[in-house]
């Protein structure tokens, strides 16, 4: 026992001995080390703030941050701050570091790392140098790597609100969707913020958009930057509106409005192109036609089992001004062609007539869907004109 | 013990008993770390310095040491002197700490450190386990320097980071890759044979104290062959 305890003390010793040897070398190296370190980390920051001095890290729980902000650094002379950023690409997420000068002006952005099928996002922060938030807004996202481009665009604008934010400034974080959601809530309390857009099948001059509380409660009309709340009976919610009668109106046609379903064997020439077509209480119809997509490329036959089609709902008027475009269906590329599933694309030809329907944006990297989808449109206006043509 | 002068305690380790090339100690750094001449001059230089450290540390303490704790007090000082030189290269040569990564924490269990500890610096006075881990050292840095050398030179047309653009056209890739890193190897413990025309110490002419593993082993074959441990 004795000579156990010997034992241990010799081991104890030299335990203590090593420490005591290992605790002088870490208080001579620590500082060195933390230096090394925050050199290291610096360089990263540098390369996306040249001239910047030093960074510290900035405490994000004191502000109200973009949600893809996961790491901020002050420039310590106070140029500007380094926002890191994590947002959702096409394949994964990506991780975006990104300068940005105390007056909002991008000084360099940099994929940090990513896993994009393209890898566009490389090189893509090179546009943002020297860009301040509205010049950010009009850099051109890439074809064929729309999704990818349009995310690293969105997290350079999140960095730019980041900094104007901790510089003291008001930005308005909230995404479109968020915004619309508290728009439609301010304006109808009672839709319970439950709203679904209507499809208009009737002509509402004047008004935007159209949606109707999923409770019943009433409707909110969107004309330009105003949302007008109107009750289920008419009455309107939102005080000071302008044309309480128009949106009373407005409410009883779409309460009253109905639809009878056309028989389409009675016209062949339809049997391809169209699937579903309504006339309208008012007069109007509603088409539900077919678009070649990008996997038939074009072609105008369809296998009955093929789903490589664009199915697009279309109302209109009997002489043929389009009332609102829906996509019913797609089955095209993600990322490229699925873009026309997006009311930012085909809410483009609510408006439009034969004469004027072709003048919209096409999907960046997606011309074939593009024609595909006027093709579908081309004939709705054609099957409009048969239908009315043969009710006359 | 074989009588050991002072020159042949230092040089023994260079070529005659290098620990890499002919006791084979050491060989998974050796193979990691010599895609570089910079990783490897490095990583050679930090085992040296932790030799050195460990066999004067051990051989003062080898009258105090308790032969049944030994090996738990050779670890905890080399682990020591690996964590000092691992804080002392971080903060001097944090290019060199990036490189070597993971393998200088790994010095701890190299073979050839414990094994000198084991039979030489603890039966050793301090002078001479002084040199023997500058020799062994010395030995472990030039093998794996001209390991190195090889690899980065004709593998990646390079030397120390310099490009040789001559070299570029013909580089063979394989070369700075495990496989190559082993055939390498090969060659030049094949290369050492040639050089010593056959003269170079067998494995049974080694004393156990060449061997890392003689210290679990000396009431074995060894010590019945009348092996001096």
């Amino acid at each position: 026992m004795k000579t156990h305890l010997k034992h241990l003390a010799v081991f104890v010793c030299i335990c203590v001995v090593m420490t005591a040897l290992l605790a002088v070398t870490n208080a001579v190296t620590a500082p060195l080390i933390e230096k090394n370190q925050n050199a290291a980390a610096n360089q990263a920051l540098l390369a996306v703030m040249p001239d910047g001095s030093g960074f510290e890290t900035v405490d994000m729980a004191a502000y109200e941050l973009p949600a893809t902000v996961t790491e901020v650094y002050k420039e310590t002379a106070g140029l500007g701050y380094v926002v890191k950023l994590t947002t959702a690409g096409y394949a994964s997420d990506m991780v975006i570091m990104c300068g940005v000068k105390a007056d909002g002006v991008v000084t360099g952005a940099v994929c940090l790392s990513s896993n994009e099928t393209l890898g566009k996002e490389k090189t893509y922060g090179e546009n943002f140098t020297d860009k301040d938030a509205a010049a950010v807004d009009a850099v051109d996202v890439i074809a064929g790597a729309t999704k990818t481009t349009q995310a690293y665009k969105n997290a350079v604008k999140d960095a730019v609100n980041t900094a104007i934010i901790l510089g003291g400034g008001s930005v308005d974080i909230r995404t479109e969707e968020e915004i619309l959601a508290d728009n439609l809530d301010a304006a109808l309390p009672a839709g319970e913020k439950a709203f679904d857009k209507v499809f208009r099948v009737d002509v509402f001059d004047g008004i935007d958009a159209i949606y109707a509380a999923q409770n019943g409660a009433g409707y909110v009309f969107v004309v330009g930057e105003q949302f007008v709340g109107v009750n289920a009976d008419g009455t309107l919610v939102t005080a000071g509106a302008d044309n309480a009668a128009m949106y009373a109106d407005a409410v009883t046609r779409l309460q009253s409005s109905t639809l009878e379903e056309i028989d389409l064997t009675a016209y062949p020439a339809l049997e391809k192109t169209v699937v579903k077509a309504h006339k309208t209480s008012a007069g109007h119809y509603v088409v539900e036609t077919k678009g070649a997509g990008y996997g038939i490329k074009g072609g105008n036959e369809y296998h009955p089992a093929s789903n490589e089609y664009i199915l697009v709902r279309v109302a209109m008027t009997a002489d043929g001004k389009i009332l609102d475009c829906l996509t019913v269906s797609e089955a095209e590329t993600d990322g490229l062609g699925d873009a026309c599933a997006d009311e930012s694309f085909y809410g483009q030809f609510v408006g439009k007539t034969e004469q004027d329907y072709t003048d919209i944006d096409a999907i960046s990297g997606a011309t074939m869907t593009t024609d595909g989808y006027k093709q579908a449109i081309e004939r709705a206006f054609e099957a409009v004109k048969l239908l009315s043509g043969g009710d006359a | 013990m074989e009588k050991k002068t002072t020159g042949s305690v230092l040089f023994n380790g260079i070529l005659k008993e290098n620990p890499v090339l002919v006791l084979i100690l050491g060989t998974c750094p050796t193979l990691a770390t010599t895609s570089t001449v910079n990783g490897a001059v490095g990583m050679g230089l930090a085992a040296l310095v932790v030799l050195v450290c460990s066999n004067v540390f051990i051989s003062l303490l080898r009258r105090i040491i308790p032969e049944a704790m030994r090996i738990p007090c050779y670890i905890v000082i080399i682990a020591g002197f690996v964590t000092i030189v691992k804080l002392l290269v971080q903060a001097f040569f944090p290019d060199l700490y990036s490189t070597l990564g993971v393998y200088l924490d790994l010095i701890t269990v190299n073979c050839i450190i414990l094994g000198r500890a084991e039979m030489f610096a603890n039966q050793n006075p301090v002078v001479a386990s002084a040199l023997d881990g500058i020799g062994m050292g010395i030995g472990f840095t030039l093998a794996l320097g001209a390991m190195s050398t090889v690899r980065e030179v004709f593998g990646a047309a390079s030397f120390a980071g310099i490009a040789i653009p001559f070299l570029e056209p013909y580089k063979i890739e394989f070369l700075t890759k495990a496989p190559g890193g082993l055939l390498v190897y090969g060659l030049l413990i094949a290369l050492i044979h040639v050089i010593t025309k056959g003269k170079a110490p067998k494995k049974t002419s080694f004393s156990c104290a060449s061997c890392p593993n003689a210290g679990t082993c000396r009431t074995g074959s060894c010590a019945e062959k009348g092996a001096e441990s």
